[in-house]
């Protein structure tokens, strides 16, 4: 166990630390200049260069790295160009929003989609079941944005029930939870009644109805139980995705998380920001799926963390 | 002698129609029989003869959109082909099932005090938990599991086939069913597993009286556990008759074809491998 973790925590390390060196490297390869961004269009060649010069954007590729190597183990991720603070911290300002959007979508996708798959395993091939499985395929196929602008229109703008913009109370919550569910429902209700499909037709399934056990808890107890580890994956995996921003959602609904705040990184060419961006949502993501992979003996007693089930 | 009670199991020209990718399969094909209290009753012949077809029938647990029906199985005298709703009042009280493969019988990630303790308290609702523990436990003793205290937390993973077929049995004698269906219950099993899972079967029916629909393909099981043997080929029974009598003038050639194939039962021994990671 202890040796488990060992090594994963090891090759986590080594992922952040990889990751973050291609990141490094693409940010200063990629066209556009953060001297430009920063110094604004009427800058002049030299002022150019005494930002260069201040940021240490004039040394050689090589140089640049080692600083930020000698910075990353000293903790120092560097100042962020257009905040004027450091960047982790400005990434860290932005983190709540983020994790709080995360939570809330996959905390609604978990209660809307695991019925929504019992219930279509259950119905299986009928008409209803069909027509459940198109709308949550519908969901899913719809853009991100269109979702969350035909959203707006309807409950900021024609009912104004709903904030449009902003957090500025827990209704701002509703809309972009709402949009971020809509797209993961169709994956994990399919998922639910594919997993809970196979164990309804299991042996045991029918060993257990033969000796009473009625429809309903073969469902949700057996049937739901025995698919409890690829549905923990699948919300792992997506929970993990969303605590890299949701870049699209965050942008429409003006949500002040990590998603806007790498757009304009991007936009600005704000390499410590980008990089520290990049460090944070990596480490979380690493560490939800450490946290699944770790919950896995609790759901299935037959695996052994480190081998083969 | 029991002409005059009502059987436990009454079925009469059975049919179970399979809907199937190639059409329309005749699995069952009008079978009849009964089994009384105390009785053992053996469905006996090839692979592919329609023997868990019938078993299953019985229990009504064919799915729906993939078995049809006809004829009549009155389980002590209601009729589960007519009323689905039947099946469901019978099952687990009136009548339990005994699964040809342990292995694969219990739900993996539930322990087999769980659903040993999940069985009775279906059966008696008023149960607590720790009530149904000490049950529980004791039914495992009764099958012969030892340390059935400790044991009661293990996971079937942890138990070998044999172990976890007395486990099974065990999970059905939990209702208190007066009738049990065993469809080939030993054929997954070691050989000498296997003698000492009919013997507990038979140790079970002496002390309890309970009825037994025994299904299997070996001559040797059927002759060592059975009062009456029908002998099924393609849906239909070819031979039907007293064990003695069809052991020793099997009438159809198929039942002699059955008989030179009886393979040897293994020594009455109780002791059983265990897989590698067994409980202790
Ligand atoms: N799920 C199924 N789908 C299609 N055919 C089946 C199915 N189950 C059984 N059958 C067919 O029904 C017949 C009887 O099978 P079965 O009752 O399992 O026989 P037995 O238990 O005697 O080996 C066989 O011809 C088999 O091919
Ligand atoms: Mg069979």
């Amino acid at each position: 166990m202890l040796t488990y973790l060992a090594r994963r925590i090891g090759q986590s390390l080594l992922t952040v630390f990889l990751t973050l060196t291609t990141v490094f490297l693409l940010v200063r390869l990629a066209p556009g200049d953060p001297a430009a961004a920063y110094a604004g269009p009427t800058a002049t060649s030299a002022d150019l260069d005494a930002v260069r010069a201040k940021f240490g954007l004039d040394e050689p590729l090589v140089n640049q790295y080692g600083i930020f190597l000698r910075d990353l183990f000293t903790g120092n991720l560097g100042t962020s160009y257009s905040f004027h603070s450091p960047a982790f911290d400005v990434v860290m300002s932005r983190m709540p929003y983020t994790i709080t959007l995360a939570v809330s979508a996959i905390a609604v996708t978990a209660l809307v989609a695991v019925p929504l798959g019992v219930w279509m395993a259950r119905r299986a091939d009928t008409k209803r079941e069909l027509g459940a499985n198109v709308l949550t395929i519908a969901g899913q196929s719809m853009p991100d944005f269109w979702t969350g602008v035909m959203l707006l229109t309807v409950f900021a703008v024609l009912l104004p029930v709903l904030p449009a913009s902003g957090f500025t109370s827990w209704s701002g919550l509703v809309l972009p939870t709402v949009t971020v569910a809509v797209l993961q429902l169709a994956l994990v209700s399919r998922l639910v009644r594919r997993e809970m499909t196979t164990a309804l037709a299991a042996p045991y399934t029918t060993v257990a109805r033969s000796r009473g056990v009625a429809e309903r808890a073969l469902a949700w107890r057996y049937g739901l139980r025995n698919s409890a580890v690829p549905l923990l994956t699948a919300l792992g995996t997506r929970f993990a995705a969303l605590l890299n921003g949701v870049v699209v959602v965050e942008v429409v609904f003006g949500w002040p998380g990590v998603g806007s705040l790498v757009v304009r990184a991007l936009a600005t060419r704000d390499y410590p920001l980008i990089q520290a961006t990049v460090l944070v949502t990596a480490t979380l993501a690493i560490l939800v799926q450490l946290l699944v992979d770790l919950a896995y003996p609790l759901l299935d007693p037959r695996v052994r963390l480190g081998k083969a089930a | 002698m029991t002409e005059h009670t009502t059987p436990l199991l009454d079925v009469t020209d059975l049919q179970v129609e399979l809907i199937t990718a190639r059409g329309v399969v005749r699995a069952v094909d009008g079978v009849s029989f009964t089994v009384h209290r105390g009785e053992t009753v053996t469905l006996i012949g090839e692979s592919g003869s329609g023997k868990s077809t019938t078993a299953m029938g019985v229990l009504r647990l064919l799915p729906d959109g993939l078995a049809v029906l006809s004829g009549s199985v009155r389980i002590a005298g209601r009729d589960v082909v007519a009323d689905p709703g039947v099946a469901h009042a019978v099952r687990g009280r009136t009548v339990s099932l005994i699964p040809q493969d342990p292995m694969t019988a219990l739900s993996p990630v539930h322990t087999i005090g769980r659903q040993l303790g999940d069985a009775l308290r279906l059966r008696h609702p008023e149960l607590s938990r720790t009530q149904a523990r000490a049950r529980g436990v004791e039914l495992l003793a009764q099958v012969h599991i030892t340390k059935p205290e400790t044991r009661w937390k293990a996971y079937p993973h942890q138990f070998s086939g044999g172990m976890l077929q007395r486990i099974l049995i065990a999970i059905a004698l939990a209702g208190e069913p007066e009738l049990l269906v065993a469809d080939e219950p030993t054929s997954a099993l070691d050989a000498t597993v296997q003698a000492s899972i009919l013997d507990l079967l038979m140790e079970l029916q002496e002390r309890t009286g309970i009825g037994m629909l025994m299904i299997t393909h070996d001559l040797g099981v059927a002759r060592l556990v059975s009062d009456r043997i029908h002998v099924m080929k393609d849906g239909r029974f070819v031979e039907s008759g007293p064990a003695e009598q069809i052991v020793a003038r099997p009438a159809a050639p198929y039942t002699r074809e059955l008989l030179s194939a009886v393979p040897r039962l293994g020594a009455w021994d109780e002791g059983e491998p265990v897989r590698q990671g067994a409980a202790s």
